[in-house]
């Protein structure tokens, strides 16, 4: 697919027509990738089979496939693909490829306020996903309130949030120490990030948030992507650059702490997303869309290689996303070497 | 092929929902109508289970026990910490019994648990890594049991306690018995060396850092099966910690001789194979360790199997403290 | 910007010579005072008979054998770090870079990981050998990906850092044991080394100083842009690889005795510019000095932090660099290079 592709990129008047056709392989991976999600499990189901689980019928494996299979289907692409417009939002505010959530912070407060919640507390389900929160929100307004000062300069949001995630990790790594081996090894396990046994309950609150973020991000993206083009240029064309910046930054927040609350710090999607969707759409800047699909498909597939890779046993889906979105982003980087 | 199988799970599945249902509202006591279940407490509260199961899945700490025990397994989680110091029997019983889940909680895979159709479920993990268990997607394959470590001297009841929840108490009671007998009676052939020793044990058991030590005290993992031959590990942690914390410390290589200083005799723990652990050499190479009384004494013990924590494999760590301990009866 | 300054260039040298001196005996005192803390109390009469006329007591021991040696691989691992973290940043013109994000520490953690899976690494000097292949392959790859421009270097070593680190976990979760012995990997320690052999490392640390020294003249000219370097008759590919290996060296060396210690090769670069101002030379010099300074008292706070045993000193230092960062940025600004 993406060979067609780049192979008409160089003519610059094709470019729209390339982001459609990028647009429409993406859904189709997607939907495709989501199809294998409901067949695979324990016990292989034909697509037929699916097919007559969703439609409602009552039939015996429609238990697994509709409460089982379905929602862990759903929030791989959902999450992925907010992770993907968290990873946008980031970047293009920063305008630095390293400002993703992940590099700044956010997924490493979240990690603390889980591993608090762990080792502090008794450390039940609701007090994980409330400790995350917490700590991604409270990291978040920390870098946010010590980088603005006589405005927001993305670079020094970045270098902020470097130095946050640095003493976070710290953090992390000292309680994870001080931690008995049995309760470590839990947390080891939670710092990668896993769809397992994600069901209907755990996602009725996440996806109602995802679903509001997501509109209100839809409804500021035309002044979005004007702000892309600069802040000189957003300026003068009359768009409230500090409050939308805001904004945006709540989104992303918002995105990537309901994620991590459910599913856990899965890494590098977030950061790769972007980047990846980026040069396939070959659109400038960090556009929103591409990303939120590259991101889909990228822990939908991530999650499918997960369970499948050494099946019986459930990987978490944090391990192969990291492996697959950087081999990814470097195999790019040396085509880009290779064609200039 | 694979169709009726499906159905198969999701038939045990709407039964299972059904029958959990019927308890439910119905309040069912122990002991009466229909005789086939009672009230168990366990750490996530007081659950119906069958009086006698007949598939049992184990995960963590209770797969050893239930091997041992010889329950009803149809399938387990992988437990390679174990592996060492299993029998053959019980190995090759391991080594065949269907993996539905990895070595941690996360790693659980329901659809092979629920493949695997078990009427119960014990999870042997501690109580807050029951965070990362979606408890309530098990309890609607089988009644979930949980029973996790605390205390590192605690596996004797809490692997009876697995044992009991899964029906297999008679294989469990007669290992236990003869666990018991064997240690009497090493108590009594050391009865006149042991209990008058100031010992201390050097550990390797968990977060031993560079440049640390792990001190075990009476109760922890190196220690607790050496305590029923009649062994005393004097002193006790500087901070209490919870857990296996109350009973071993890790203190910087620099408090070595001022921590082993009023020992008589040392006893350090190698891995099954005999060899030393990383952590241990380092402080046995170290020019503080040389300068102990009782590394000068010659009085310094290395036990194996140490990290026993079931009754079977108990018996092969006592059989090992009892080799090592030889040179002290030897006039 | 920085070639127009002739003018007051010789008075600010000499500013820059008493700052340099000052920050030396600095050293000295933090270096003295690091062997008379520890978490076994010795009282500086002690000390002091350990170091002159030893006895061969446990007192003795702690500070010859222990402690000394411990003091030794701080300071070389501190200039190592820091010169390393002045190289990147000078050569990828990225006020963020740091060996770290390079994918460095995190090569050299993955082959000890992976060394530790395969069962090769019992011997100390094993780990050594596995460290600095480690992130001579990580450096290499990186610098093939990412070396036509200073941006997509570190993007590439982002990637690479995260790959390894994916593939580490994964391994971890599928092997305990490996998973607890890597748990001391990921977090930089200067405790318990004094048995591992550290000549090596240490002469490698030492020759890749002066060779950073010898080259800054050279790196000043190419900081400049390429088209000075060119007319100032520089050899601009030459000088760059000349620094990545040199780089490679120091954050191996560094990694293999003491593990990843992330933020010193961050933090050291922006203070010494502070006081060196763009000049490479300069910068190279007080980072030698800073990045020591920084990891000795660091190490000191790492032992007696807690009353029973020590945190490692990557904790620390990110403790102490992370709200210093934070100050520089917001007093500063992160101006690129």
């Amino acid at each position: 697919m993406s060979a067609v592709v780049l192979r008409r990129g160089p003519v610059s008047f094709r470019v729209e027509r390339r982001t459609l056709v990028f647009t429409a392989a993406a859904v189709l991976v997607i939907l495709g990738l989501g199809l294998l999600g409901l067949c695979y499990g324990a016990v292989w189901a034909s697509p037929a089979k699916v097919f007559a689980a969703l439609s409602g019928s009552s039939g015996g494996s429609s238990v697994v496939i509709r409460d089982w299979r379905l929602p862990r289907v759903l929030s791989g692409v959902v999450f992925g693909a907010a992770l993907g417009v968290a990873g946008a939002i980031f970047q293009g505010i920063t305008r630095n490829p390293l400002g993703s959530p992940d590099v700044i912070g956010l997924d490493s407060g979240a990690y603390t306020g889980a591993l608090i919640a762990l080792t502090v507390a008794s450390g039940t389900s609701a007090q994980l996903t409330t400790g995350s929160v917490l700590g991604g929100v409270a990291t978040a307004t920390a870098v946010y309130l010590l980088s603005r000062k006589g405005g927001l300069s993305g670079l020094r949001l970045v270098v902020i949030g470097i130095a946050v995630n640095a003493m976070l990790t710290a953090v992390n790594s000292w309680i994870v120490l001080r931690a008995e081996l049995e309760v470590a090894i839990a947390a080891g396990s939670w710092s990668a990030g896993s769809l397992n046994g994600v069901g209907w309950d755990d996602l009725a609150i996440p996806f109602a948030v995802l679903a509001v973020l997501l509109v209100l991000l839809a409804l500021r993206s035309q002044a979005t992507h004007q702000s892309g083009l600069g802040g000189e240029v957003a300026v003068t064309t009359g768009v409230g650059l500090e409050r939308l910046r805001l904004h945006l930054v709540l989104i992303g927040v918002g995105c990537t702490a309901t994620v991590t609350a459910v599913a856990g710090p899965i890494a590098f999607v977030a950061l790769a997303a972007p980047q990846i969707g980026r040069r396939l759409a070959g659109a400038p800047g960090v556009p929103l869309l591409p990303a939120a699909l590259t991101g889909a498909a990228l822990l939908q597939g991530g999650d499918l290689l997960a369970q499948a890779l050494l099946a019986p046993v459930a990987l978490p889906v944090g391990v192969v996303s990291t492996a697959i979105g950087g081999c990814y982003l470097i195999w790019l980087l040396t085509k880009e070497v290779r064609r200039t | 092929m694979p169709i009726p199988r499906i159905t198969g799970i999701a038939s045990a599945l709407v039964l299972t929902i059904g029958l959990a249902a019927g308890c439910g509202s119905g309040d069912a006591e122990p002991g009466a109508g229909a005789g086939d279940t009672r009230v168990f407490a366990a750490d996530n509260g007081q659950i119906t289970i069958p009086v006698a199961p007949k598939r049992v899945v184990a995960t963590g700490y209770a797969v050893p026990a239930l091997l041992e025990a010889d329950a009803p397994l149809v399938g387990i989680s992988s437990w390679q910490r174990g592996l060492p110091m299993m029998t053959a029997e019980d190995r090759a019983k391991y080594d065949e019994l269907n993996k539905v889940a990895g070595e941690s909680a996360a790693e659980t895979n329901y659809e092979a648990i629920a493949q695997a159709e078990p009427d119960l479920i014990v999870i042997g993990v501690p109580k807050p890594v029951l965070a990362d268990i979606d408890l309530k997607r098990l309890e609607a394959v089988a009644p979930v049991v949980a029973i996790g470590p605390s205390l590192p001297s605690a596996w004797r009841d809490l692997s009876r306690k697995q044992a009991d929840a899964a029906g297999a108490l008679a294989t469990f009671d007669a290992n236990r018995d003869a666990y018991q007998a064997k240690t009497k009676e090493l108590a009594t052939k050391y009865a006149s060396v042991l209990p008058g020793l100031k010992l201390a044990h050097l550990g390797a058991y968990g977060e031993v850092a560079n440049g640390n030590f792990q001190r075990e005290f009476n109760g922890s993992w190196g220690t607790n099966i050496a305590q029923d031959l009649g062994a005393n590990y004097y002193g006790q942690v500087k901070v209490k910690g919870g857990g296996s914390k109350d009973v071993s410390e890790y203190p910087s290589i620099e408090e070595l001789p001022a921590a082993f200083a009023e020992a008589d005799a040392i006893t350090y723990s190698v891995a099954a194979d005999g060899s030393v652990p990383k952590p241990v050499q380092y402080v046995l190479d170290s020019p503080l360790w040389k300068e102990l009384p009782a590394v000068k004494a010659g009085k310094v013990f290395a036990l194996r199997y140490t990290e026993a924590a079931t009754y079977r494999s108990a018996m092969t760590t006592a059989d090992a403290i009892d080799r090592a301990f030889a040179p002290l009866l030897a006039p | 910007m920085t070639a127009v300054q002739a003018a007051p260039a010789r008075s600010r040298s000499g500013a820059r010579g008493v700052w340099l001196l000052l920050a030396l005996a600095v050293l000295a005192a933090v270096a003295v005072l690091s062997l008379a803390v520890g978490a076994h109390t010795i009282a500086p009469a002690g000390v002091l008979r350990a170091v002159f006329e030893p006895t061969g007591s446990s007192d003795d021991l702690v500070v010859r054998d222990i402690r000394a040696p411990r003091a030794l691989l701080a300071a070389a691992a501190g200039a190592a770090l820091g010169v390393a973290g002045v190289l990147v940043q000078v050569l990828s013109r990225n006020p963020l870079a740091e060996p770290g994000i390079l994918g460095v520490s995190t090569g050299a953690g993955f082959a000890i990981t992976i060394g530790s899976a395969l069962g090769a690494t019992t011997a100390a000097t094993g780990q050594l050998v596995l460290a600095v292949v480690g992130s001579v392959l990580a450096m290499a790859l990186v610098y093939a990906v990412g070396h036509r421009s200073p941006l997509r270097l570190v993007l590439a070593g982002v990637a690479l850092s995260s790959v390894l680190s994916g593939v580490s976990l994964g391994l971890r979760l599928l092997l305990p044991e490996v998973f607890d012995e890597y748990r001391f990997w990921v977090v930089g320690s200067l405790a318990g080394r004094e048995q591992a052999p550290t000549l090596l490392p240490l002469l490698a640390i030492a020759a890749a100083l002066l060779g950073a020294l010898l080259l800054s003249r050279q790196l000043n000219a190419v900081a400049l842009g390429e088209a000075v370097a060119h007319t100032l008759g520089v050899n601009v590919a030459g000088v760059r690889a000349g620094a990545l290996v040199l780089i490679t060296v120091l954050a191996g060396a560094a990694t293999a005795v003491a593990g990843p210690i992330l933020f010193v090769g961050l933090i050291v670069p922006h203070l010494a510019r502070r006081v060196a101002g763009g000049s490479v030379p300069w910068l190279v010099a007080f980072a030698a000095v800073l990045g020591p300074v920084l990891l000795l008292v660091s190490d000191m706070g790492a032992r007696v932090l807690l009353p029973v045993g020590e945190v490692p000193v990557a904790i620390v230092t990110a403790f102490l660099g992370g709200p210093v960062l934070i100050w520089a940025v917001r007093r500063y600004g992160a101006a690129p290079l």
